[in-house]
């Protein structure tokens, strides 16, 4: 396995680290219902358009195709 | 090792630090972190990143056995998390959690989640820091989730319950807002919230709870890959929602001035002219609302500061230049009566707000409709004004309103009466003051309107 070298770094809490789970979990049902939401809003035809100020969460293929920087 | 002019915020992480090279930002890379530079690059994983703007282009300038040196796209002024409006400071948030995930799907982690790894440059926020990836191991937590609170989630929820004001508490905090006094200063109802409850109260309460546990038992928690990209896309979602409670629309300012149309617009024919006679191509304008006089000047201005003391101009210039796609526009949140000073170890690790704009050196300053709230509001005589405006400006244009300008009876009006002691306030008083710093260039009234504007140049 590769050795990670943020051990050295600084210290991300135990408690932090542990209640990691719990947070994941909540956060599963609250995406798993606004997801829902939206289907069914969606499908009754009155799901509110996105605000368009601030991108999606995903780095779109076009996005890192379209540009001809270098970085090298 | 060219480490002799490291650079004074650069300690924290052994991965590396930056250091300044005759006036140029470069990035020593240690052999602690080549084998995750090496993967990073030859994965592909830094090219997407650059390509897609989230992380500052750079080009490895050397290699040996004991040292990579990278040298990265040079920012020429740095705005600190406690400059950002709300909405910016969503931005850096979204920005962080947008490249965790991207880095999970590639096989990389980011090792720390500061929001001073994010700045605003060239009309967005960009990632700063190179070498914050590490490998992914499977099924470990993300070890900078409690980062990732402290610095952003916490600051964002605590603005939208207190005010856009509370991220000024990042000036205190630089290592983000301690979880437990996060808990007790949000509302009760935010227990309520599932979701506020487990990413803020929560949190604290384990943190509470294991804060003396130091046998290092944090590897025995584990995570499973999905179970983490729900948390970082949960906290994307909320994040994207997030408004300040207080919140007004920004947009009538301009509607709420004093002066006609025509003043308006001859106000913003004078600035255009003084900027071309000056073929400047930076400029900094210090209260400058939502930028309106700045985009007027048909100038092709390279970079522009925009700063104002209130949050809602701010973000409804944040708004604009990233609708517009603007790269020229750098609005940040700025107080004129109590700049951002230098603080961190050694007061040296970030920089005040006068160091950073005397390196960046603007062609013209700016000042309009400034002056009578700095010395009528913040009792601030001329004579130190002047020294301020002088100390990082070669050209200033600033405008000022006489004695009989309605805003300045407002505000006299407030001062009861300690009215007579204002009566300095004064255009006579101005000049005078002003020329001990200052060649007036011109002068040159607007019509209908109790208001002057000056070019003055530095007399250095």
């Amino acid at each position: 396995m590769l050795e990670t070298i943020h051990i050295l770094y600084f210290d991300p809490g135990l408690g932090a680290m542990i209640v990691q789970a719990i947070v994941a979990a909540v956060a599963g049902v609250v995406l798993f219902s606004k997801n829902l939401m939206f289907k069914i809003k969606s499908f009754l035809g009155i799901a509110k358009q996105e605000d368009d100020v601030f991108d999606d969460i995903d780095v779109k293929d076009s996005d890192i195709e379209s540009k001809s920087h270098s970085d090298q | 090792m060219t480490n002799n002019n490291r650079h004074s915020s650069s300690f924290r992480d052994p991965s590396g630090f930056i250091f300044v090279d005759r006036g140029t930002v470069k990035r020593s890379i240690s052999p602690l972190y080549f084998e995750q530079y090496n993967a990073l690059k030859d994965s592909g994983f830094f090219k997407k990143l650059h390509h897609a703007g989230l992380l500052i282009m750079h080009k490895e300038i050397s290699t040996s056995d004991s040292e990579i040196i990278i040298e990265p796209e040079q920012i020429s002024f740095f705005t600190y998390p406690y400059e950002w409006s709300f909405d910016m400071y969503k931005e850096a948030a979204l920005l962080t959690l947008k490249i965790q995930k991207f880095a999970l799907e590639n096989g990389f982690s980011l090792k720390d989640a500061s929001a001073f790894n994010v700045t605003f440059y060239k009309g967005r926020m960009v990632f700063i820091d190179t070498l914050s990836f590490d490998f992914y191991q499977e099924n470990t937590p993300w070890r900078a989730y409690k980062q990732f609170i402290s610095h952003f989630f916490g600051p964002l929820v605590l603005a939208k319950y207190s005010g856009a004001e509370s991220l000024k508490l990042m000036n205190t905090f630089i290592d983000g807002i301690p979880i437990k006094m996060l808990s007790s200063l949000l509302p009760y109802k935010t227990k309520l919230n599932p979701f506020l409850y487990s990413n803020i109260h929560l949190l604290a309460k384990y943190e509470d709870k294991h804060n003396e546990d130091y046998k290092g038992e944090f590897k025995a928690a584990r995570l499973t890959k999905k179970a983490q990209l729900n948390i970082v896309k949960g906290l994307y979602n909320y994040i994207k929602k997030l408004s300040l409670n207080e919140t007004s629309e920004w947009g009538n300012y301009y509607d709420k001035t004093n002066y006609e149309d025509d003043a308006f617009n001859q106000k913003s024919v004078i600035i255009n002219n003084w900027i071309h006679q000056q073929k400047a191509t930076s400029v900094i304008d210090i209260g400058g609302n939502d930028g309106t006089f700045v985009r007027r000047i048909d100038q092709n201005l390279q970079e522009a500061l925009v700063c104002d003391i209130d949050n809602n101009a701010v973000d409804a210039n944040f708004r604009y230049t990233k609708q517009q796609k603007e790269t020229f526009m750098l609005p940040f949140v700025f107080d004129v009566l109590n700049p951002s000073a230098n603080i961190g170890f050694n007061n040296k690790e970030r920089d005040s707000f006068l160091e950073r704009i005397k390196t960046f050196a603007p062609d013209v300053s700016m000042a309009l409709a400034v002056i009578h709230h700095m010395t009528l509001s913040g009792n601030i005589p001329f004579e130190m004004s002047a020294q301020f405006f002088a100390s990082f400006s070669k050209v200033l244009v600033i405008e000022f309103p006489k004695r009989n300008d309605s805003w300045v009876q407002r505000l006299l009006n407030t001062k009861a009466e300690f009215k007579s002691h204002f009566d300095f306030y004064s255009i006579e008083n101005f000049e005078k003051a002003y020329l001990n710093h200052f060649k007036l260039e011109e002068k040159l009234p607007i019509n209908n309107s109790e208001r002057v504007m000056y070019l003055f140049k530095s007399a250095k």
